[in-house]
């Protein structure tokens, strides 16, 4: 392919490049200086054109290394060169690739052959939309003659394995980058899909039923088991592709961008399961070939073979096959006729007929396992079925099993599962067994079969058989769960981390267990009432003789269930009442025999018990009181004082009687714990208990935690509750001792806030405004009275550093930061006063504390919360008053801290302090663009402007306070990096004039962080900085367009003190970007915002631009390429008629420029 | 919540050799502890239950404020722990002697002389760097417990 000179010298060049290499490969295998030899390999790849030595090297070489990293230094070179090959090229390296792997398709390193395939992949796809349908043709005939096998069975193989790399290089979630747009992918996936797939698929079928015969008919393993497996995973990948071009008729118009909308969107309920939906156009291979009827059978023959040698459960081809099976199991769509889904159903049916054998009977499947046969298939058999119930309502799943079996399939899927639990119930231990496996896919299958599949949350209904399988189930899985907890009690885990993800996974496996009582409520309601007063009166009878801990652990086990059973969380929504709860209880009238109703107050009455100290003591350990605030939190939010019962979903239907009987019980359930019936009384309770754990459970934080957070938390949501929870008197007592009791200035900081805020909110339950800013000013007065008394003090400096004084100070400013974030629009008023009160206090406190970070801390993060509710309703004085105030905290912040150093001995305590100084300089950002949102957000009466206040300004003058702090070592910290520049780009892009005013000192600071951030590794934070980067080039331009200044001596270069001449910004800039487009690693998604800003910097400084073009041009010392460059860079400010205003038409354009130059010649720059 | 009145400071250690009762679970990570007798500063905090149903502890991890020295503590959270009275003071820096020590001046323009500089090399150099290149330094010392010493430095600037 290159041009042939003195063949002989030519041939010695080769042989020494190919020993090279061989000696870089085997001494990196014996690690002997292995950066020399990377070096010598990466030199091979980036060569120019280094095809024929790597081509020598794939024909002559004996080292297996070798020739793998000549293959990969094919695909390198030929992706970055491949704008400048012909056609020709192109096509040879394509056809030696695939010319090698059939030739050596016996050789036993299966790694090079993998390779050099998965090269002739990539290059394929490389070219694919620019060969014509007759280049590819040639390329897919040799394949093909591969595959039918006339060249014996490994070539065969090989045939196979190149068409399942192919797919992958075209498979969007396995392809490899080749530096080319999204859009690119797009095309060739839709291309291949619709013109190439399904003629993949049926090679591959023909293969495999090819040879089927010779394998049933021999009784040892045959060579063409090999083929066999590849190609049912050449199948099985095919069938996972994720079918997007489905109808065949409107194969144009299709916009790359969007997935296509899924016709079957309702079929696809939240499960792992991936679904099959090829469209109409593979009915006829898949459905009606007999292709399902021809994969049982090979499987079945193969399960006949398990005994014979070379066969068993797990040998690949059974697994392959298996799997197959398991996929088509998830097929679905418009591929099945629209007749009711008919065929779809015999489709199922013929599979669970093949599949039933590997599952039933399940007694003897699970003996058989713990004899020691391996599980796979058994846990093929529940994907299986968890597919199937993908794809399928509730009945429809029940039903297919009808045909063959006297049962139905959940009544098969609930035995199977209870024999998975008494499995696992039988041998108890840690380790993930194959019952842990299969217990999670069958409890994957239920909830897929009876998670609500609309947005209306009907649930989908079983048959009455699968209501008594349903109820079967859960009373063994309430068994299972408190044997467990029983046997555990015991153990005294110290493992917290641990612990946590074992209970977010447990939360999930409840939520299961949920769905099934849920789906047998009638029978696992009263069940639960039972197991639960039988536990209670354990409980009682042992008191003081036997060691309760195992019966706690039982209660707190069943406490977490209910909980899941009773109610849904609601994520931040208020949760209605689960639908079949709703729905299901028709004969029961009176609400106080409501079987939900009575289990509910069996837990409430025993949780009511706590409040006995005698009691308490000793029933209610910490554990369980978490348990029931966990519960008493859950509940509450569906079921106290839910919204007023108002019947929308009566429709006039058939069963007039049944419906409205209905009807009255669920209002019976709804309003037996509303504002007017129960409500208050257990409201009232709830909060004893609350203030109880508070109050009597010192040092138990995540008690507590649980008390404030959730609890106290879920209260205060709902307007209706506070609206009686402010009458009560418990409410009352907790205000109370919450500013005076000692105990509470105990809670865990964070608690104390969250107390502050919960008690805040609770004001939106007072009707008037006045009296809602009196209740506040009770409740908040004693700890700004505290705070202004402390700054008073003539010894503050020594009484300050005192440990209890620090402590009084940490919890009281915690308050005070819970009750600025309860800002609403009633309360703003008594808030503002209280942060008004405390300002002179807290700059005196920052003084006394400058040394103690952590109280620090908290005082800026009260300010940042208060300015955050406050600023967009003050009236322009108190802006004003406020403002001045957050600048000198900033100045007397940064005087602190500027220019000083931490000594210390510990490396530990100094990355520490260098820990806190981000946090407090991230709250200072914050401050920052609190400030700046008033601009924004405004419900003041009167312009800010009236008392002379420019948020800019202020802003800005902030910013030059706060810059200097921030050094690029702590820029290091993603998060304050993220707040810096975004406050940064906004400023820039909201406020440009404003920073054309500053010094020049504090320019180039606030430059110098733009140019770090530009080579951020984080894209959003070099996005945020390209944004900026443009706001100051146009801003400049049109400024000096318009005969104005624009940023004026910032641009112009200036002499630094050496004498050196610094160029302008915008010049340092331009150059900056074009080296950074050119010639760095950057993610493609920069690309246009980097456009973006190029466009105006080249606007501003042509001169230098057309200089730097030139430099480029000149470099390049190839005049093929060389010429290249010149007309790619004439066409980037030339083509798609751009012209030189700055309006959205003309970025557009120069975006399409910019995309266009790149492909076009970072290749060869970046190399060269 | 108590303002104890405090009458009057000695200068060099009354205050500072006290240590104060405060409940476990009240300590937070980066606030204070004694643990083995030493002043500490809280780099973790952990809880967990002395069995399942029983009540709850803390485990801290503390390093020393003065050597740098890891400590750790297990205390049942509801019980209390010593925290050391820790002060922090701001001295500009006059004089580095030869034998080791500082000449530090006080608020009300007297001198301080008692306080030997470190011996590890690396903080030694920083102080001794900063002062002979001239700048008007602050230094901060931290006393605790009856110890003290310089914990971090400021360049005011020159005047």
């Amino acid at each position: 392919m290159m041009q042939q000179q003195g063949g002989s010298a030519d041939l010695a060049q080769l042989q020494s490049t190919m020993q090279a290499i061989e000696f870089a490969c085997s001494s990196i295998q014996m690690h002997m200086n292995p950066a020399a030899a990377e070096a010598t390999i990466l030199s091979l790849n980036q060569s120019p054109q280094p095809y024929k030595a790597c081509q020598f090297i794939l024909e002559n070489s004996q080292v297996a290394n070798a020739r793998f990293q000549a293959a990969a230094a094919i695909r390198d070179a030929a992706i970055r060169e491949w704008g400048f090959l012909t056609t020709e090229d192109k096509k040879s390296l394509i056809s030696f690739c695939l010319y090698y792997v059939m030739q050596h398709a016996s050789s036993p390193e299966g790694y090079v052959q993998a390779k050099v395939s998965s090269v002739a992949a990539q290059l394929i796809k490389r070219g694919w939309l620019d060969f014509t349908a007759v280049e590819k043709e040639t390329f897919f005939y040799q394949v093909n003659q591969a595959i039918l096998g006339i060249h014996g069975v490994d070539v065969q193989f090989s045939g196979i394995n190149f068409l399942e790399s192919l797919v992958s290089e075209f498979s969007p979630s396995t392809s490899s980058a080749m530096g080319l747009p999204r859009e690119f992918h797009e095309q060739c996936r839709m291309s291949l899909e619709l013109d190439y797939l399904k003629t993949f698929y049926c090679w591959a079928r023909d293969t495999a039923v090819g040879v089927t015969k010779s394998i049933t008919e021999s009784h040892s393993e045959v060579p063409e088991v090999k083929v066999c497996t590849a190609a049912l995973r050449l199948m099985l990948q095919i069938l996972n592709w994720d079918f997007l071009y489905k109808t065949a008729g409107t194969k144009t118009g299709i916009d790359v961008f969007s997935p296509g909308i899924r016709a079957d969107s309702s079929l696809s309920k939240r499960s792992e399961c991936t679904l099959v939906q090829p469209g109409p156009a593979w009915h006829d291979v898949l459905i009606s070939s007999g292709h399902v009827g021809w994969l049982l059978g090979l499987y079945a023959a193969l399960r006949g073979k398990f005994s014979c040698g070379g066969y068993w459960l797990d040998c690949p081809i059974a697994v392959s096959a298996r799997k197959l099976i398991v996929q088509f199991c998830s097929l679905t769509g418009t591929i099945f006729l629209s007749d009711n889904g008919q065929m779809q159903e015999h489709h199922l049916l013929q599979l669970l007929s093949g599949i039933i054998p590997w599952i039933d009977p399940p007694v003897a499947v699970s003996q058989a396992i713990e004899c020691g046969k391996s599980e796979s298939e058994m846990l093929d058999g529940c994907r299986a079925l968890l597919s199937m119930a993908t794809v399928t309502t509730p009945f429809v799943f029940d039903q297919l099993l009808k045909s063959v079996r006297p049962f139905g399939t959940l009544t098969l899927l609930s035995t199977l599962m209870c024999e998975v639990i008494k499995v696992l119930m039988k041998n108890n231990t840690d380790e993930e067994t194959w019952s842990w496996e299969a217990r999670d896919i069958l409890l994957d299958t239920w909830t897929t079969l009876l998670m609500p599949m609309d947005g209306t949350g009907g649930n989908a209904l079983l048959p009455p058989e699968g209501i008594n399988a349903a109820a079967n189930l859960f009373s063994l899985i309430a068994a299972s769960e408190l044997r467990v907890a029983s046997a555990s009690a015991m153990n005294d885990e110290d493992e917290s981390d641990y612990l946590q993800a074992s209970i977010s996974a447990m939360d999930e496996r409840l939520s299961s267990y949920a769905l099934i009582a849920r789906a047998a409520v009638d029978v696992a309601t009263p069940l639960l009432t039972r197991l639960f007063s039988e536990l209670v009166a354990r409980i009682h009878q042992g008191r003081g003789i036997i060691d309760p801990t195992p019966t706690l652990e039982e209660l707190y086990s069943l406490l977490l269930i209910t909980g899941h059973v009773l109610a849904d969380e609601g994520e931040g929504e208020t949760p209605l009442i689960p639908n079949t709860i709703q729905t299901h209880f028709v004969d029961i009238l009176e609400a106080d025999k409501h079987p939900v109703v009575v289990l509910s107050i069996s837990i409430i009455k025993f949780a009511e018990q706590s409040l006995d100290p005698e009691v308490r003591a000793s029933v209610f350990s910490p554990r369980l009181m978490e348990a029931v605030i966990w519960f008493l939190a859950r509940w509450s939010r569906t079921y106290l004082m839910p919204e007023e019962f108002r019947d929308r979903n009566f429709n006039s239907g058939h069963d007039h009687e049944y419906q409205f009987r209905q009807l009255h019980s669920r209002k019976a359930l709804l309003s037996f714990f509303g504002e007017h019936n129960q409500g208050k009384l257990v409201l009232d309770t709830i909060v004893r208990i609350s203030v109880t754990t508070l109050l009597s459970y010192p040092g138990e934080k995540d008690l507590q935690a649980l008390t404030c957070y959730q609890l106290l938390h879920t209260l205060v949501r709902r307007k209706n509750i506070c609206v009686h929870l402010v009458t009560l008197d418990s409410w009352r007592e907790l205000a109370n001792a919450f500013a005076n009791d000692k105990v509470l200035f105990l809670l865990n900081t964070a608690n104390q806030r969250s107390l502050a805020q919960t008690l805040v909110l609770g004001a939106s339950g007072i009707r008037n405004s006045e009296a809602s800013n009196q209740y506040v000013r009770d409740l908040m007065g004693h700890t700004t009275n505290y705070l202004v008394e402390l700054s008073n003090k003539s010894d503050l400096k020594s009484v300050a550093q005192q440990p209890d004084v620090i402590l009084s100070v940490s919890c009281l400013l915690e308050r005070l930061r819970g009750a600025a974030s309860a800002s609403e629009p009633r309360t703003q008023r008594s808030l503002y006063e209280m942060g008004f009160s405390v300002m002179n206090p807290l700059l005196v406190l920052l003084e006394a504390y400058k040394h103690e970070s952590a109280v620090v801390y908290l005082l800026l993060k009260f300010v940042v919360d208060w300015v955050d509710g406050q600023i967009s309703y003050l009236e322009a004085q108190e802006t004003a008053a406020v403002i001045d105030f957050c600048m000198r905290l900033l100045q007397l912040y940064s005087s602190y801290n500027i220019g000083k150093i931490s000594l210390s001995l510990s490396s530990s305590l100094l990355s520490e302090a260098k820990t806190e100084k981000y946090k407090d300089l991230r709250a200072l950002l914050q401050l920052l663009s609190n400030l700046c949102s008033k601009d924004l957000v405004d419900f003041s009466s009167d312009s800010i402007e009236a008392q002379g206040t420019n948020i800019s300004e202020v802003v800005y003058f902030g910013l030059l306070i706060v810059t200097p702090l921030i050094s690029l070592e702590l820029l290091k910290y993603p998060k304050l990096c993220h707040d810096y520049f975004s406050l940064l780009s906004h400023m820039l892009e909201v406020y440009p004039e404003t920073v054309a005013r500053l010094n020049s000192e504090a320019f180039a600071h606030v430059l110098g962080t733009l140019d770090f951030g530009l080579h951020h590794q984080d894209t959003e934070v070099v996005n945020m900085c390209l944004r900026a980067l443009k706001a100051l080039a146009s801003f400049h331009y049109k400024e000096t367009h318009a005969g104005k200044i624009g940023l004026g001596s910032h641009t112009k270069g200036i002499k630094d003190q050496q004498g050196n001449l610094q160029e302008g910004i915008l010049s340092r800039f331009l150059r900056l970007l074009l080296q950074l487009l050119l010639f760095e690693d950057y993610s493609p998604d920069l690309v246009s915002p980097a456009a973006d800003a190029l466009f105006p910097l080249i606007l501003c400084e042509q001169d230098l631009y057309q200089k730097l073009a030139n430099e480029l041009i000149e470099r390049q010392l190839n005049p093929t390429l060389r010429s290249r460059l010149a007309s790619a860079l004439q066409s980037l400010t030339s083509s798609n008629q751009l012209s030189s205003t700055l309006d959205r038409m003309n970025y557009q354009r120069f975006r399409k420029n910019v995309n266009n130059f790149l492909i076009n010649v970072r290749s060869f720059l970046r190399t060269m | 919540m108590s303002d104890e009145e405090h009458h009057f400071e000695s200068k060099a250690d009354a205050g500072a050799s006290k240590t104060y009762p405060q409940q476990a679970g009240t300590i937070r990570k980066n606030g204070y502890i004694v643990i083995k007798n030493r002043p500490c500063k809280v780099v973790e905090v952990s809880t967990s239950k002395t069995g399942k149903h029983g009540h709850a502890k803390c485990h801290f991890v503390g390093i020393d404020i003065f050597n740098g020295k890891k400590l750790e503590d297990i205390v049942p959270s509801s019980h209390n722990c010593d925290v050391p009275h820790v002060t922090r003071t701001d001295y500009q820096l006059i004089d580095i002697s030869e034998d080791g020590f500082v000449s530090l001046l006080t608020e009300n323009g007297n001198t301080k002389d008692d306080l030997r500089l470190p011996t590890d090399e690396n903080l030694l150099t920083q102080i001794k760097d900063g002062f002979a290149e001239g700048k008007d330094l602050v230094v901060t010392v931290m006393s605790s417990m009856g110890e003290e010493q310089i914990c971090a430095l400021k360049d005011i600037g020159p005047k």
